[in-house]
C-alpha cells in the first residue's frame, strides 16, 4: 500500500444557527494515499464540500464552532495548526478548484495577476519570474498562447477556459493533493470530458492525490481509484469504484447507480428511469435510526431505530446498512 | 405547408445586431440561430442538443416569439406565430409554455408558491377555482398543498423544479419547452424531475421540446434529436437511430463525451478539442471544421446541408454523401 498522504480521522462538523446546532459531517473516516484519486459522492447537502473546506480550514470560524476529530497531514493535525502555519499549507501543500469558475476568479484582475499571487506567495520570486512561471502554467493546462492570456481578464474566457485557469491556479505551488469541488458541474459534458482529462494527465505528470468531489458517478468511474458516498453527513459506503460501482451493498450506492440513465442502453421509453424517491433530509430534521430509512426500498424494522454499524462487504467495501453483504 | 401540421419551424434565424464597443471597432452580428427547420407532432417529444453557444436556447426563445425573429415562420396549429399580434399572441401562449433551467432564478423568491403559480391565471384573467386549481397543480407535481405557502427558499432545488414544472403546466398547454431542465439538478433528482415530465405528458398529453446537453437523458427521454452547432442542426433523427448510427462527427463526439460507469468499454473515441468558435465570426466552411478530426480540404472551402441519409435522418456532413 502506498503512503498515506492525509488521514481523516472521525470528523465531526456542526454549525450552530439562530434555529439550535445541527450537524453536517458525523464522524467521518478516509485515508488518501499518495498518487490515488478518491471521489466524495452524494446529493447536495451530505456534506461533501463541508468535509472538502474543513480540511483546508476554510469555514467561517463564527459559525463553524464545532469541529473535531484529526485532519493528519505530514504528521501534523491540520485542526491544531495556527492560522500562520496553516496559511503555509494552504494553497502550497494543499489547494484547491472550485465548481463555479464564474464566480471564483477575480473580475477586474488580469489572469496573469491572479496567477502570480499564489506564486509570489509561497516562492522566492520576483515578479518578472513568477509571470514567466504563470504562463508556463497556463501552458500547462492546455491553453493556446498563454502570454496573451495573462494580460487577459476572466471575462473573455469561456467557461472551460476558466476551470483551466483555476487548475493552473491550483498547481502553481505543486501542491501534494488537490481538491476538486465538482470541477465540472458547471460545464457541458464536452468540456467537462476534456476538463477530466487534463486532471488525469496533470495527476499523473506530478504524482498528486486528488480528492475529488461529485454528485455524479459517471465522472467517478472516468477516473477515481476509490469511491465514498456520503448521505446526511454520514459516510455510507466505500470501495474500490470498479467494484462498488459493480456490486453496491448500500441501497444508497445502489438507487444512485440506477439513476444515472446509460447511453446506449435503449431502455424502453415507457420504462420510468429509476428513482430514489423523497429528499435529504435537512440537517435539523434528521431521521432516527439509518438516516436513509425514510427512502430505503429495503427498510426493516431496526433500521427506524438503530444506527447501522460499518461493516466489511463480500468485495472489501466498508458499508454502513444492516442488510446482511450480498443482500442487493 | 400542411395546415394541420401541430408545429412547423421553416428557416427561423435570429441574428442579434453588432455592439458598437467603446473604442468604435463593430464585430460581425451573432448569427445566434441560422436557418433551422424542423417539426413536431402531437404528442412528441423533440430533443434540441449542443454545447453553450449553440443557439438552443435562443432558438427556443424565438420559437416561442419570446424574442422576434429576423426571419423565417413559426406555425403552430395552424397560425402562424411570426405574424399574429400581440393580443392573438398572447391568448395562445396559455397553449405553449416553458420550464427553465436554473429553478432559483427563475421563481421569485420574495413570492410563495402558491401566489407565483395564481400568476398564470391572473395574467389570463381566469378567476374561477383558482385556488384549487393550484392545489391540484401541487399534487399533481407531486408537492403537498402546504407548499403554497411556503418561499422559494425553504424548497430543495428539485422540489423547485416542480413548481416551475407546475406553472408550465397550469393552463393546459399543449407544447411545453424545457430548456436544460434538470442540467442545475443533482443526477438523483435529475431522475425525479425526467419522470415527473414522462407522467405529465401521459397525463395532460403534452408536447415537449426538451433542450440539454447530456445525450443519455435526451436519448431516455425524446423520440426524435436534433443536434445545433453554431445556430445550425446538424443532424436530426430519431433517438434509436442517433444513438445506433450517429452521422456527424459532432454527435459522436456528444455521445462519446456523457461519462458513462463502464468506462473500459467504451469505443474508441471522437475527442474534440477547445471551445465552440465565436458565432459572430463564425469559421469558413463547415461551421465545425476547426475542432473535426476527420476534417478534409473541401470541409474548409464549402458548408454542407443537411441531406436524408436515410428515412428521416438528416445530417449535414461531406463524409456521409
Amino acid at each position: 500500500m502506498s503512503q498515506i498522504e492525509l488521514d481523516v480521522r472521525n470528523l465531526n462538523v456542526s454549525f450552530s444557527t439562530p434555529h439550535g446546532n445541527f450537524s453536517a459531517v458525523n464522524g467521518i473516516n478516509f485515508q488518501l494515499h499518495s498518487g490515488e484519486t478518491l471521489a466524495l459522492v452524494g446529493e447536495s447537502g451530505c456534506g461533501k464540500t463541508v468535509t472538502a473546506l474543513s480540511i483546508l480550514r476554510l469555514l467561517p470560524e463564527a459559525s463553524a464552532k464545532f469541529i473535531s476529530g484529526k485532519i493528519i497531514y505530514s504528521g501534523r493535525d491540520l485542526l491544531g495548526l495556527s492560522s500562520q502555519q496553516m496559511r503555509k499549507v494552504r494553497g502550497k501543500e494543499i489547494s484547491m478548484i472550485f465548481q463555479d469558475p464564474m464566480t471564483c476568479l477575480n473580475p477586474v484582475l488580469t489572469l496573469g495577476e491572479q496567477l502570480s499571487e499564489t506564486l509570489l506567495q509561497h516562492n522566492n520570486l520576483n515578479k518578472k519570474e513568477a509571470l514567466s512561471k504563470s504562463a508556463q502554467l497556463l501552458g500547462r493546462v492546455e491553453l493556446s498562447s498563454p502570454e496573451e492570456k495573462l494580460k487577459q481578464y476572466p471575462h473573455q474566457l469561456s467557461g472551460g477556459m476558466r476551470q483551466r485557469v483555476m487548475i493552473a491556479m491550483a498547481l502553481a505551488c505543486e501542491p501534494k493533493i488537490l481538491i476538486a469541488d465538482e470541477p465540472t458541474t458547471a460545464l457541458d459534458v464536452l468540456i467537462q470530458a476534456q476538463i477530466l482529462e487534463l486532471l488525469e494527465n496533470l495527476k499523473k505528470e506530478t504524482g498528486m492525490a486528488m480528492l475529488l468531489i461529485t454528485h455524479d458517478l459517471g465522472v467517478v468511474a472516468e477516473i477515481a481509484e476509490r469511491v465514498m458516498v456520503m448521505y446526511a453527513g454520514d459516510e455510507v459506503e466505500t470501495g474500490p469504484t470498479q467494484s462498488l460501482l459493480k456490486n453496491p451493498n448500500h441501497p444508497y450506492t445502489k438507487g444512485l447507480i440506477a439513476s444515472r440513465p446509460q447511453p446506449g442502453l435503449n431502455i424502453k421509453k415507457d420504462l420510468r428511469l429509476p428513482e430514489i424517491t423523497g429528499n435529504v433530509p435537512s440537517p435539523n430534521q434528521r431521521p432516527s435510526g439509518c438516516p436513509f430509512h425514510p427512502r430505503c426500498n429495503w427498510v426493516m424494522d431496526q433500521c427506524k431505530t438503530q444506527k447501522p454499524i460499518s461493516k466489511k462487504s463480500n468485495h472489501d467495501h466498508q458499508y454502513s446498512c444492516h442488510l446482511e453483504p450480498g443482500s442487493l | 405547408m400542411t395546415d394541420n401540421s401541430f408545429l412547423e419551424v421553416r428557416d427561423l434565424k435570429k441574428y442579434f445586431p453588432p455592439r458598437e464597443s467603446f473604442f468604435g471597432n463593430t464585430a460581425g452580428s451573432v448569427r445566434a440561430v441560422d436557418g433551422i427547420s424542423f417539426e413536431l407532432e402531437e404528442g412528441e417529444t423533440l430533443g434540441i442538443v449542443g454545447e453553450s453557444g449553440s443557439g438552443k436556447s435562443t432558438a427556443a426563445r424565438t420559437l416561442l416569439q419570446l424574442e422576434p425573429p429576423t426571419s423565417g415562420t413559426v406555425h403552430f396549429k395552424g397560425h402562424n406565430l411570426t405574424a399574429l399580434s400581440e393580443e392573438k399572441l398572447r391568448s395562445l401562449r396559455k397553449e405553449m409554455q416553458m420550464i427553465f433551467q436554473d429553478p432559483f432564478s427563475s421563481i421569485n423568491p420574495r413570492r410563495r408558491i402558491g401566489d407565483v403559480l395564481r400568476e398564470p391565471f391572473a395574467i389570463h384573467n381566469l378567476k374561477e377555482n383558482v385556488a384549487e386549481s393550484i392545489k391540484e397543480l401541487l399534487n399533481q407535481v407531486g408537492l403537498s398543498s402546504d407548499h403554497a405557502h411556503r418561499y422559494p427558499h425553504e424548497l430543495s432545488g428539485g422540489q423547485l423544479q416542480r413548481v416551475g414544472i407546475a406553472r408550465a403546466i397550469a393552463l393546459n398547454p399543449s407544447l411545453v419547452i424545457a430548456d436544460e431542465p434538470v442540467s442545475a439538478l443533482d443526477v438523483s433528482v435529475q431522475a425525479q424531475v425526467v419522470n415527473l415530465m414522462m407522467d405529465l405528458k401521459e397525463k395532460l398529453k403534452i408536447s415537449y421540446i426538451f433542450i440539454s446537453h447530456d445525450m443519455s437523458i435526451v436519448e431516455y427521454f425524446c423520440d426524435r434529436v436534433a443536434v445545433m452547432y453554431l445556430g445550425k442542426i446538424v443532424e436530426i433523427s430519431t433517438s434509436e437511430e442517433i444513438y445506433r448510427t450517429p452521422g456527424h462527427p459532432y454527435t459522436e463526439a456528444l455521445l462519446n463525451a456523457v461519462p458513462g460507469l463502464e468506462p473500459e468499454q467504451k469505443k474508441q473515441k471522437i475527442k474534440i478539442r477547445g471551445d465552440i468558435p465565436d458565432p459572430s465570426n463564425p469559421p469558413q466552411g463547415c461551421s465545425f471544421h476547426t475542432r473535426c478530426p476527420l476534417k478534409e480540404k473541401r470541409c474548409e472551402e464549402m458548408e454542407p446541408i443537411l441531406k436524408e441519409v436515410s428515412p428521416g435522418h438528416h445530417v449535414a456532413c461531406f463524409l456521409k454523401e
